[in-house]
Formats: structure tokens, sequence, C-alpha cells
């Protein structure tokens, strides 16, 4: 007998999407939130290889003293380029891929909030990035003048300039989508029981990444929106000739460029904080000190920006006031390092590859932070600034900081995402690799800005040749490393041994996540689940 | 089920609002912050 359609019917199969569009329509009208999330990891994944393949070039060229592979405008490309992929193309997007696969799952949404504004999000990037890229094979080069983009020398840029003003445009208006989706999702798609004080810290870090980011985004599309007009339409907002103030511009920039810092780093301490629970067999130490850390941190790093503006000159009330506050976000983050260890204490630790890479991150990365201390102190900052000792704090912070972060939050996900594990050995083969070489990399860049190298020149004094030399060393070993993660995520989707639905039975992952299947349904809480 | 609609649009209003609200503020952001360097430059 033929099946009469009715209209209910039609309201069954509303409410009951099958499963993903076949071929390419999945990806480009895609508006689930793995499938998008999926889609940043991606993206984030070519471009730390993009930006990993110009820090090759740099390092290449650092090898030794003398101008023996590229010219020096082109050096100057390279580390102009490396900063502004490595930021907006690979941290960033692969910040907002864990969220968009995750902050669902967490709270126990079905999706994110608004899923056609978040395809919206991700798909802007691609346009973004090859406009930047794009502007490597314009007459002028690309932009050369540091990811500063200090007037009047970012001026200069020729033609490269617009393309990259109008790139930076569209990566700001993508992050700004991405976090009020973000946080609309947090606030309004929680599932009963998930109340803001118990869920995970994930979501905590990531919500309150996503006010920084509304509140930052903008601030450096207005600087940059004036760096336009003063090249094109006759404005002189930054041009001394025409009354305008070039340190307005850094002033501007750094009030965005500060906050950024903790734009990269804050999830990765709310990924900490889900991993060493885990695989400490503990509760977190100080659920509640930990979100009101991680809120003081953001709020101080409205605050701070001068510091980066030292030997510009300013009042010593000034150089005071900067030097103080930015010397109290030492004390939210002691909290936070001192409640990772606190949970850690006492407790039955395993080290598999999420852990290992959180227990380099919390040792490396409290380097960075010593490091940025004394860049704090003014007297000591006109000594250390725009040296390699700058280059090796900043460092500290965002490699074995953020992008450790981002492979501890995938070694520990991958398996639920994929539904399969990935080779235990081979990854912690990944950890050992990227833990050593990474110092061998970033440590000596200390010794050499100490001795008074300065940061983004192409050639050196000999006298600096030795630990250039070993630099160059753990950044080509670094790099080959990540060639291990790009193999391993590789090989855990086209499948090995099978995942259980908790993945880690033998630790102690707490949170909705691990109440799904591995990999989770298509839709992940067709009906919003309890919280036990 | 009258309930779980009207629980359903509910969401969907808080969802346009808070996000709207959101949009504003980075736009009064960008603004602002050029409002501010007209500003400076006018003095």
């Amino acid at each position: 007998m033929a099946h009469e359609h009715t209209a209910d019917d039609h309201a069954h199969d509303d409410h009951h999407d099958h499963g993903p569009a076949h071929g390419w329509r999945r990806w480009v009208y895609a508006t689930n939130h793995k499938d998008i999330g999926t889609m940043y990891l991606i993206f984030a994944c070519v471009m730390f290889f993009v930006g990993g393949l110009m820090a090759m070039v740099i390092r290449a060229e650092l090898f030794k003293p003398g101008l023996q592979l590229v010219d020096p405008q082109f050096f100057n490309s390279m580390t102009t380029m490396h900063a502004l992929i490595m930021i907006f193309g690979a941290v960033m997007p692969a910040w907002t891929g864990l969220a968009n696969w995750m902050i669902p799952m967490q709270v126990g949404a079905p999706d994110m909030a608004l899923p056609r504004l978040n395809n919206f999000s991700f798909w802007i990037l691609p346009f973004a990035f090859t406009l930047l890229l794009s502007t490597l094979f314009v007459p002028s080069g690309a932009p050369a003048g540091g990811w500063t983009l200090y007037p009047p020398l970012s001026l200069q840029g020729g033609d490269s300039f617009p393309m990259a003003i109008f790139a930076i445009h569209l990566m700001g208006a993508s992050s700004i989508l991405g976090s009020i989706n973000v946080v609309v999702t947090i606030m309004n798609m929680r599932a009963p029981g998930v109340g803001l004080l118990n869920m995970p810290l994930f979501c905590w870090s990531w919500l309150i990444t996503a006010y920084l980011l509304i509140a930052t985004m903008p601030v450096l599309a207005g600087a940059v929106t004036m760096l336009l007009t003063d090249h094109f339409f006759g404005t002189s907002f930054f041009s001394a000739s025409g009354g305008g103030d070039p340190v307005m511009f850094q002033h501007i920039f750094w009030f965005f460029g500060h906050p950024e810092v903790y734009i990269l780093i804050l999830p990765a301490f709310g990924i900490m904080s889900e991993i060493i629970p885990t695989f400490s067999r503990k509760p977190l130490f100080g659920y509640d000190a930990m979100v009101y850390a991680t809120a003081a941190i953001a709020f101080l790093s409205f605050i701070v920006w001068a510091h980066h503006m030292f030997t510009v000159g300013m009042p010593l009330a000034g150089q005071l006031f900067f030097t103080l506050s930015t010397m109290m976000i030492s004390i939210p983050t002691g909290v936070k390092v001192f409640n990772w260890t606190a949970t850690m204490w006492k407790g039955s630790l395993s080290f598999e590859p999420p852990m290992l890479f959180a227990l380099s991150f919390l040792f490396l990365f409290t380097i960075g932070g010593f490091s940025g201390l004394m860049l704090a102190i003014v007297p000591a900052d006109f000594q250390y600034h725009d040296t390699y000792f700058v280059v090796a704090h900043f460092h500290y912070v965002l490699v074995p900081g953020a992008v450790f972060g981002i492979m501890a939050g995938v070694y520990y996900w991958l398996p639920k995402w994929t539904g399969h594990m990935y080779d235990m050995k081979l990854a912690k083969w990944h950890f050992w690799l990227s833990t050593i070489f990474v110092n061998v990399l970033f440590f000596p860049q200390h010794f050499l800005g100490l001795a008074g190298m300065p940061r983004r020149i192409p050639d050196y004094n000999t006298q600096f040749a030795d630990w250039n030399m070993v630099s160059s060393i753990g950044a080509f070993g670094f790099g080959l490393s990540q060639l291990l993660f790009a193999y391993l995520i590789f090989s855990s989707i086209r499948g090995r041994a099978n995942a259980s639905d908790k993945v880690w039975d033998d630790a102690t992952p707490h949170g909705l996540e691990w109440t799904l299947s591995s990999p989770p349904p298509y839709h992940s809480f067709e009906t919003a689940p309890e919280l036990k | 089920m009258a309930a779980a609609t009207s629980g359903h649009d509910d969401r969907k209003r808080n969802v346009r609002r808070t996000a709207l609200w959101l949009g504003l503020v980075a736009v009064a952001f960008y603004l602002g912050f050029i409002a501010m360097g007209v500003l400076r430059s006018v003095h």
C-alpha cells in the first residue's frame, strides 16, 4: 500500500534531519558545528604549515652570519607574514575549531546558536588568507613592516598595503562573528542543570575570550581603517606632516594587541583545566578561583597595553602604572598555576599524550611568563626592547603555550571526534621531539637578546653566530616533528583501534561530551541531556 | 506542547537579542576608536 504523505510527515521530517549532505555541498553549505569545527581545524593546520615554512626560511637565513638565501626585503616579508599567518590563520582558527566542536557538546546543546552565521564566519577566512598570501606575488612584495603595522613604515608597503588591510578586516569580521556565536551559544543554549558555575572550564575560558575578541578586534579594524584613509584619502590620523600622531597608532594597536595575547592563550588555560584533573584522577582544585582568575586576567589585559611602548617615552606615572598593572597579571596567573599543581598533588597521575603536553605547557608557559615579568620592568625593558629576548619571550608564551595547548586539546578529544584511538607511542615521540626542539629553538634566543642581537634583521654580528646556529637546528627539528602530528591526525581519521565512548576509560574524564558515542552522532543532543 | 513552543520562541528571541547587542558593542568599539582619532586630530 502506497504511503500517503501528510502534513504531519513533513513536520516529522523537519525535526529529524537524518545526516550530512553529500560531496562538496556538505562543506560549502555546512551548518553543523562539527563540520564547521573540522573545517576550522583543517584550515588552521594548513596555515600552521604555511606559517611554519616561513619560519624555516627565517631560521635558514639566520643559520649563519651574512646574507645567503633571501634578500633583506623578502626576509622582512617573511617575519611579517609568519606572524600574521600564525596568529590570525593558525592559532585563532584552531581555537575556534575546538570551540565549534566542543562547546555545544559540553553545554548539552544540539548545535551552535547561529549555524548560518557560523558557516559565514568560517568561509570568510579562506578568502582573507588567499588575499593576504597573494601579496607575495605583487611587484612590491608582501607587507614587510612587521605584524604591528606601525606607520609610517607600513604605509610604504606599495600594492600589498591595501590588500593586507582588507585581509585584516576580513579576519577581524570572521573572529567577531565567531565570538558572537560562542557567547550566544553559552548564554542561551545550555541544557537544564548546566549552570554558569558548573560548566566545563574550556567553555568559561572561551566565553571570556569571546568577550575580549568582541571588544578588541573592532579596535584593530578601526586602526587599520585609519591607516587606509591616511594612505588613500588624504587624512592625517598618524601622519606627523599633516598634524597627526604616529604614536597614537601604537596606543590603539596595543589596546588591541595585548588582549590579543590573552585571546591566544586563555582557551589553552581552559584545556589545561580539563586535562589535568582527568589524568590526575582528581577534581580540579579551586574551580571558582579558576573562573575568577581568568576573568581577572581578561580585565587586566585591557590596562597594560603601553608596556609594549616604554621606549617610545612616557611620563614616569605612566611607566609606573603600566609596570605595576602588568606585574599584577602574575597574580591570577599564579593562582592558575598553583591550582593545576594542587590538582596533581597526591593524584594518581598517568602520562598519556594530552597530559604530557599539558605538563610541558605548565613548565614552559611559566618560563614565558617569567620573562614577561622581566620585560615589565621599565629600565630592564629599555635594554631588552626589540631584541631577541622579546622574540624568545613571546614564542615561549605562544608555542609551548598556545600551540601546545591546541595539541593537548587535539590529543584529548581526537579519539572522541573520529572514533579511533591514535598511535600512542608515536604521539609520545611527537611530544618528546616537540618539547626538546622547542627549547633548543627558543631558549638560546634569550642569550642572543641579552647579548644585544636585535630582532627583524637578516644578518648579524659574528658574536651571535653559535646560538643562532643552535636555534636554527632546533627550528628545523621542531618543524620536521610536526609532520608526525599531521600523520597521527590523518591516521586517526582513517581509523585504527576503536575508541570507547569515554575514550580515557582508566582516567576520570568529566563532562557531557563523554556521554556521547565515539564518534558522536551528527546531531549531538537532539533532546536536552540531564546533568547528573 | 504550547509551553514547549513558547520556550523555543523565548530562546530564539534571546539568541537574537544577545547577538544583536554584541554586534552593536563591536560596532561601537569600531566607530568609537575612529571617532577618538578624529577628535584628537581636530585638537
